[in-house]
C-alpha cells in the first residue's frame, strides 16, 4: 500500500511538475521576446533614413535629449 | 478553410478571458477526479490512478501532432508562414505530453511489471514519436524562422512522421506486447466501470485545455520569435542604407 502511493505520488509528480517548469520557461520566453520587440521598435524609431530625417544629418539620432539631462 | 479560420481567430481574440479560468476548472477537476472520486482498482490497487494522466497524456499528445499534421499541409498549400509557427508550437507541447506520456507509464509500470522500462512494441513506437518531433524541434530552431524553404522541408517530414501514430495504436494488436489492449473502448463497448470512465472523460477534457492554452502560448511565442527576426532584418536594412 506505501509502495503504491510512492509511485501514484512520483506520476503525479513528474507531471505536474513538469507542467510548471514548461510554463515557467514558456513565460520567461515570452516576456524576453516582447521586451526584445520593443527595443527593436524603438531602435527602428530612432534610426532615421536620409528621406524622412527632416532636419540634420543621415543616420542621427531623431529622439532629442530632454533639457538639463541625457 | 476561411470559415475554419475565422473561427480560430475569434478564440484567439477572446483567449485570455476564456482558457485560463477553463484550464483551472479543468485541471481541479482532473486531480479531485483521479484522487478522490474514482474507485480503488482491485487489482492495480492505488497506483492505477496513474492511468487518469497517462492515458489523457497520451492522447493529447496525438492531438496536438495531429495539429503539427494539419498546419504542416496548410503551410504547404497557402505558403503562410503563420502555419509553421502553430506547427512548431503544436509540436512542442506534443513532445511535451509524449515525453509525460513514457515517464508516468514508466512510473505505473514499475510496480505491476516490474521494470521501468522494456522494449515492447507500444513503448519503442512511442519513443520513436518523441525522437521524430523532437528532431524536428531540433532542426526548426536550427533554421531562421523566417526561412521558407526550412519551413518546407520541416512541414514534410512533420507530415511524415505522422505515420508513426496509427503504428503506436496498432502496435498491440500486431505485436505481442506487455502492453495492455486498448482497455477504455473494446470491440464491444467500454471494458471499465461507468464511473472510471466518467473520470477519464474529465482527465481527457482538462489536459486537452491544458494543451491548448499551451499551444496558444507557444504559438504566440513563435510568432514574436519571427517578428523579432524581421524587425532586426529590417534595422540591419536602415543602418545599412
Amino acid at each position: 500500500m506505501e509502495g503504491e502511493l510512492v509511485y501514484l505520488f512520483a506520476g503525479f509528480a513528474v507531471f505536474w511538475a513538469g507542467l510548471l517548469g514548461y510554463l515557467v520557461w514558456l513565460q520567461a520566453r515570452l516576456r524576453a521576446l516582447q521586451a526584445e520587440v520593443q527595443r527593436l521598435e524603438e531602435r527602428l524609431a530612432e534610426e532615421v533614413t536620409p528621406l524622412e530625417a527632416p532636419v540634420g544629418r543621415a543616420g542621427s539620432s531623431a529622439r532629442v535629449a530632454p533639457e538639463g539631462g541625457a | 478553410m476561411s470559415w475554419l479560420v475565422g473561427q480560430a481567430s475569434r478564440l484567439y481574440g477572446v483567449r485570455w478571458v476564456t482558457l485560463p479560468p477553463l484550464v483551472g476548472l479543468g485541471v481541479f477537476a482532473l486531480i479531485a477526479g483521479a484522487l478522490v472520486v474514482a474507485p480503488r482498482e482491485s487489482v492495480e490497487g492505488e497506483v492505477q490512478r496513474v492511468f487518469y494522466i497517462h492515458f489523457p497524456s497520451a492522447l493529447t499528445a496525438y492531438g496536438a501532432l495531429f495539429v503539427v499534421f494539419l498546419a504542416s499541409i496548410a503551410l504547404l498549400w497557402t505558403k503562410d508562414m503563420r502555419w509553421d509557427a502553430i506547427a512548431r508550437a503544436a509540436a512542442g507541447v506534443g513532445v511535451l505530453f509524449t515525453a509525460f506520456t513514457l515517464a508516468t507509464g514508466a512510473i505505473w509500470g514499475r510496480p505491476i511489471w516490474g521494470v521501468y522500462w522494456t522494449w515492447d512494441a507500444r513503448l519503442t513506437s512511442t519513443l520513436i514519436l518523441l525522437l521524430l518531433y523532437g528532431g524536428y524541434l531540433l532542426a526548426r530552431s536550427l533554421a531562421d524562422p523566417t526561412d521558407e524553404q526550412a519551413a518546407r522541408y520541416g512541414a514534410v517530414f512533420a507530415i511524415f512522421a505522422f505515420a508513426d501514430i496509427p503504428v503506436i495504436n496498432m502496435s498491440v494488436r500486431w505485436w505481442r506486447t506487455l502492453h495492455p489492449q486498448p482497455m477504455v473502448v473494446g470491440s464491444d463497448g467500454p471494458a471499465m466501470p461507468i464511473d472510471m470512465v466518467a473520470v477519464l472523460v474529465i482527465g481527457l477534457i482538462g489536459v486537452g485545455l491544458l494543451a491548448t492554452w499551451l499551444i496558444v502560448l507557444r504559438a504566440e511565442a513563435e510568432l514574436l520569435g519571427v517578428r523579432t527576426q524581421a524587425l532586426r532584418a529590417r534595422l540591419d536594412r536602415r543602418i545599412g542604407a
